[in-house]
């Protein structure tokens, strides 16, 4: 792999939404797109975590605590972009792709790639974080424009860069990570963000923030949380963020999708950021695929596995690790559901 | 540098530089600024929010001038605005402070300005992170300043004034850096045996059992273990700083931890790690390849990990009372490390185990460690600190507002049940000097609680200027006395105040008690003229008022014609001719009873003036008052009764002496004249017994 290379940072339109809020401040009600119903103050962080725009917004009758509890959620993100940033040089995960190896991972690191090989095992390679080899041809191939651009990369370079493709050749042990081939390079893009949201979310369960929502995605409209019952969110379509094909009812959940709209290669939208690690070319199963899981992470990896993976293993899948529903929206328009 | 013109109209400045102070067009004057920062060489213009201005010495940067009116408002006791210029260096610590104008009205008279201008310069060489205590003792954590004694809330308010201009500076500056400025507090010792480090929270614990790891490690998608009792602990993790002695010391015992601390490097810290269970947290990495791959800790946005280096290990611990762990070490971590000791971190635990693909299960737990405030230095203002000041005023006087709760439901109680007491002329007496007593020795000598017609005065001006509860809140005692005062004056006139809880007005009646039993004759005036010199009190109470509403601090001067000042609240210790003054009034007050109250009082003249509103007539009369008898009269301490026999409500401060005659057969004539009636009867033989006759009724 030519290490130097640089970086290709392209903007993905993925939002990241953590909201906390205590007993009283879920009463008072809070939308995801900002204004509290009552007079409960909100205090609020806009930022960038892994490239996403993220919000976290705390409903809390003490505005104090809920700037100490916001500025512990944000020095947690920077602490954790440190480890799984792909543009920052001393990330370990820089090091760790740069160099085939890394010693003394921290424990996020350690436990993400234990994640991330989990649902590998589960998807049967469908999700792979070991994609990163394909997923940097086809950033620089279509970063140059042009008509010639326009077919794909060579076939050749494709299917020399799906042969690094493979999560079980990462060896994962406490105090060393190590790919098995040279050349081989991880990305965390489809789960670190969720990894991330899970912590903060943790961290305002910590200080009594009873009632947490996390959304992450290209696509979600603007969801409320009525006094009392669980939060509302809305789906929407790529490209027009203001049809909702669906709703869905949140409690204490994490709500994660994956379309491949929100991060095209080409005008076309036929290459784009979700990859097909057996075909090496982007998945077309899907135009978004939604889910709804306990924990972020999971919601964050079975949302990008259940682009690529047929449908039929989304029961499978979710049933696995514990998350409760998979929405997924055809080209053709047509909804599908998945439950665990 | 251009300085503006000398400093003479310096609140003026001070005003236009709040005004302008955001496009920076305003400047101290040198002289103003050389006062509260000596060394000063350079100032710049009067920038920014909050408008402070920059000072340079040696050329460089030095610190901030700034005008607390600007920063904060702030506003003094008396409600009109208070300035003090204050100096702040870059260590933010007070380079000096500066009375700049107030309109204290209690220093107008009696304590002198320049008292006040010497309580303010107290404040130089301050660290304004600190708590700073007025009136209290110096301690870690705490500076004490002494108060103007006699202006105990001016002191108050002017100290809070300073310290949180000084702060607000400070922390738009950045002075006080991220820490706050604190630090860790490394000296401090107490010998503590383990479960008092626990709940001092130097230590701190977490105990994880065999089923919250394997729940964890299921989750993470490793297959169920057999055979392991679920409540047996995995580990039980023990962790602490311990660089300071109250813990390291405690732990090492003392030759350890002072060898620990010959070596320590500038900015090291040491962190202490035990266990005992089943898991270890050291594991064996450390010896192959020099990380401890099981712990690791995160503080803020730093994840640290431990190597071989670092480590140190503990076999046993000088410590009593401590439980048997199987693993014990300190880490040393260095400066560079960027671990700040006084802020929360965690220590994270990772266990691993291999799922059936051979892939890592991992479960996570984490340890959060706070250092114990008492350990800290200079904290960051907490919550306690920022309460408002009214709040911290009334918590430190706590004690003193429950006595004074406890007389006020007394004195309810005196007058709820005044009938059954004036029945028994010995108890009422008892009562009636010892809560006279109480209202001289402790409401007024001790506690300074005398209502006066300042008071009157400054809610008159709160009502037309802009009424704050703050302001009154200030003083816990004066507030709820005045609210009593309120309500009982609504129910029964201003007697209960007057009568009962004006110390002034209880010294003059003990003394004049006194007087009498050393047989010092006592003179009445003929009524003509005793009634012609009522008037003389609400004139000198209208007079005061009026002229407040044009300036407050002449109308103070005008009520010194109160001697609540220089009697209670100074204890007599003032310039002479207050003290004559004195003198004179109790003198009078030897021959003539309360002649203060009778004539002269403006605060009693303001509380007559509504006192016809009045619910409840509870003082009892008989036909034959006035005419002919006239016993109460005589005995009324303030010749509140007319020669035909009506009390006046105005006058009368409800001593109840009327009432003692009232019930007693011995006094009140026309009992005597029934008593005796009853006597011949009985002599007689008839079987009529009416002892008593009906109250107020006939006899």
């Amino acid at each position: 792999m030519n290490r130097r290379i640089p970086p290709v940072a392209m903007e993905r339109r993925r939002v990241i939404a953590v909201i906390g809020a205590t007993a009283l401040g879920a009463i008072a009600g809070i939308s995801l797109s900002g204004r509290a119903r009552a007079k409960m103050p909100i205090s609020r962080w806009h930022g960038l975590a892994l490239g996403a725009k993220a919000e976290i917004a705390i409903v809390h009758e003490d505005a104090a605590a809920a700037r100490r509890i916001l500025k512990r959620c944000i020095d947690e993100v920077r602490r954790l972009e440190r480890i799984f940033s792909l543009f920052d040089p001393v990330s370990e995960l820089v090091r760790l792709n740069a160099r085939g190896r890394l010693a003394a991972p921290s424990h996020d690191l350690v436990a993400l790639l234990s994640s991330a090989q989990r649902f590998g095992a589960l998807t049967g390679g469908a999700f792979d974080v070991t994609v990163q080899p394909l997923w940097r041809l086809m950033a620089l191939h279509f970063r140059g424009g042009g008509t010639k651009a326009l077919a794909g990369p060579d076939r050749r370079r494709i299917e020399t860069a799906a042969r690094l493709v493979d999560y079980r050749g990462i060896e994962l042990g406490r105090a060393r990570v190590a790919f098995a081939r040279e050349g081989m390079a991880v990305t965390l893009n489809g789960i670190a963000q969720g990894y991330i949201t899970d912590r903060v979310a943790d961290l305002l369960r910590e200080e009594g923030l009873g009632s947490v929502l996390i959304s992450l995605g290209e696509f979600r409209a603007a969801g409320t949380h009525p006094s009392g019952r669980p939060w509302a969110v809305g789906l929407a379509r790529p490209g027009d963020r203001r049809t909702l094909f669906h709703r869905v009812q949140l409690s204490n959940e994490a709500i994660a999708t994956s379309a491949g709209a929100g991060l095209k290669f080409d005008p076309s939208g036929r290459h784009h950021h979700i990859l097909d690690p057996a075909t090496g070319v982007s998945a077309m199963r899907h135009a978004s695929v939604s889910v709804i899981a306990r924990q972020a992470t999971d919601a964050d990896a079975l949302s990008t596995a259940l682009s690529v993976a047929p449908w039929a293993q989304a029961p499978r899948l979710l049933a696995a690790v514990g998350a409760r529903r998979a929405i997924a929206l055809g080209f053709d328009g047509r909804v599908r559901e998945a439950h665990a | 540098m251009g300085w503006l013109r000398a400093g003479l109209l310096a609140s003026l400045i001070v005003f236009s530089a709040q005004a302008r102070g955001a496009d920076g067009a305003g400047e101290f004057a040198r002289a103003q600024v050389l006062a509260v920062f000596p060394g000063a060489e350079r100032v710049g213009p009067i920038t920014g929010t909050p408008p402070a201005a920059t000072v340079y010495a040696k050329g460089k940067r030095a610190g901030y001038v700034f005008s607390s009116l600007a920063v904060i408002g702030s506003t003094g006791y008396s409600g009109k605005p208070l300035d003090v210029l204050i100096g702040l260096d870059l260590s933010g610590r007070i380079t000096g402070a500066k009375l700049i104008a107030h309109q204290e009205p209690i220093l107008v008279i009696g304590i002198a300005t320049r008292d006040l201008e010497a309580f303010v310069a107290r404040f130089r060489g301050i660290d304004a992170r600190g708590r700073i205590e007025v009136g209290g003792r110096s301690k870690p954590g705490q500076v004490g300043i002494d108060g103007v004694s006699g202006a105990t809330v001016s002191s108050l308010v002017i100290a809070d004034t300073i310290v949180r201009s000084a702060r607000k500076v400070a922390r738009a500056k950045g002075v006080f850096g991220s820490g706050g400025g604190s630090r860790l507090d490394i000296d401090k010792f107490k010998p503590l045996d383990w479960p008092g480090l626990i709940a001092l929270g130097g230590i701190v614990r977490r105990r994880i059992t065999n089923a919250e790891v394997d729940r964890e490690l299921e989750r993470s998608g490793a297959d169920p273990p057999g055979g392991r009792a679920a409540n047996a602990s995995f580990i039980e993790l023990y962790a602490g700083l311990a660089t300071p002695a109250m813990v390291g010391r405690n732990l090492l015992g003392q030759r350890a931890y002072n060898r620990l601390l010959a070596d320590r490097r500038a900015g090291e810290q040491f962190i202490f790690i035990g266990a005992s269970g089943l898991y270890s947290f050291k594991g064996t990495a450390y010896r192959t390849k020099g990380i401890f791959d099981r712990i690791q800790i995160v503080q803020g946005t730093r994840t640290l990990r431990l190597t071989a280096g670092q480590h140190v290990r503990l076999d046993e611990l000088a410590i009593d009372g401590d439980p048997a762990l199987r693993e014990m070490a300190y880490f040393k971590l260095p400066s560079t490390m960027g671990f700040d000791p006084v802020k929360p971190w965690r220590l994270e635990l990772l266990v691993t185990r291999p799922r059936g693909d051979a892939t890592l299960a991992v479960a996570r737990f984490a340890l959060a460690y706070r250092p114990p405030p008492t350990l800290v230095i200079g904290s960051p203002p907490t919550a306690r600190a920022t309460r408002p000041l009214w709040k911290q005023i009334w918590i430190r006087r706590t004690a003193d507002i429950a006595v004074l709760v406890v007389a006020l439901i007394a004195l309810t109680a005196i007058v709820f049940f005044q009938d059954q007491i004036e029945q028994r002329p010995r108890l009422y007496r008892g009562i009636r000097f010892a809560f006279l007593g109480f209202t001289v020795v402790w409401l007024g000598w001790w506690a300074g609680a005398q209502l006066s017609v300042v008071h009157v005065l400054s809610f008159t001006q709160a009502l037309l200027t802009g009424f704050h509860w703050e302001l009154f809140l200030l003083e816990p005692l004066i507030f709820i006395l005045w609210s009593y005062v309120a309500v009982t004056m609504l129910f029964w006139g201003r007697g209960v105040f007057c009568g009962w809880l004006c110390p002034f007005g209880a010294l003059q009646e003990l003394s004049n008690h006194i007087a009498r039993a050393l047989k010092v004759p006592q003179l009445t005036l003929p009524w003509g003229l005793h009634e012609r010199l009522w008037p003389i009190k609400y004139i000198l109470f209208l007079g005061i008022l009026a002229v407040s509403l044009g300036s407050i601090s002449l109308a103070v001067y005008g009520a010194e014609v109160e001697p609540f000042k220089t009697a209670i609240v100074l204890h007599f210790l003032r310039a002479w001719p207050y003290v004559l003054y004195v003198g004179l009034l109790l003198l009078a007050g030897l021959f003539v009873e309360r002649v203060f109250c009778r004539y002269l009082c403006p605060l009693g003249g303001a509380l007559a003036l509504p006192a016809r509103l009045r619910m409840f007539e509870w003082l009892k009369r008989r036909p034959e008052c006035g005419q002919p008898c006239q016993t109460c009269a005589i005995i009324c301490t303030v010749q509140a009764i007319h020669p035909e026999g009506q009390i006046n409500p105005n006058e009368c401060i409800h001593c109840l002496h009327c009432q003692i005659v009232y019930y007693n057969d011995q006094m009140c004539p026309p009992l005597i004249e029934c008593r005796k009636r009853n006597a011949r009867q009985l002599a007689r033989g008839a079987n009529d017994i009416t002892g008593k006759p009906s109250p107020g009724g006939a006899l």
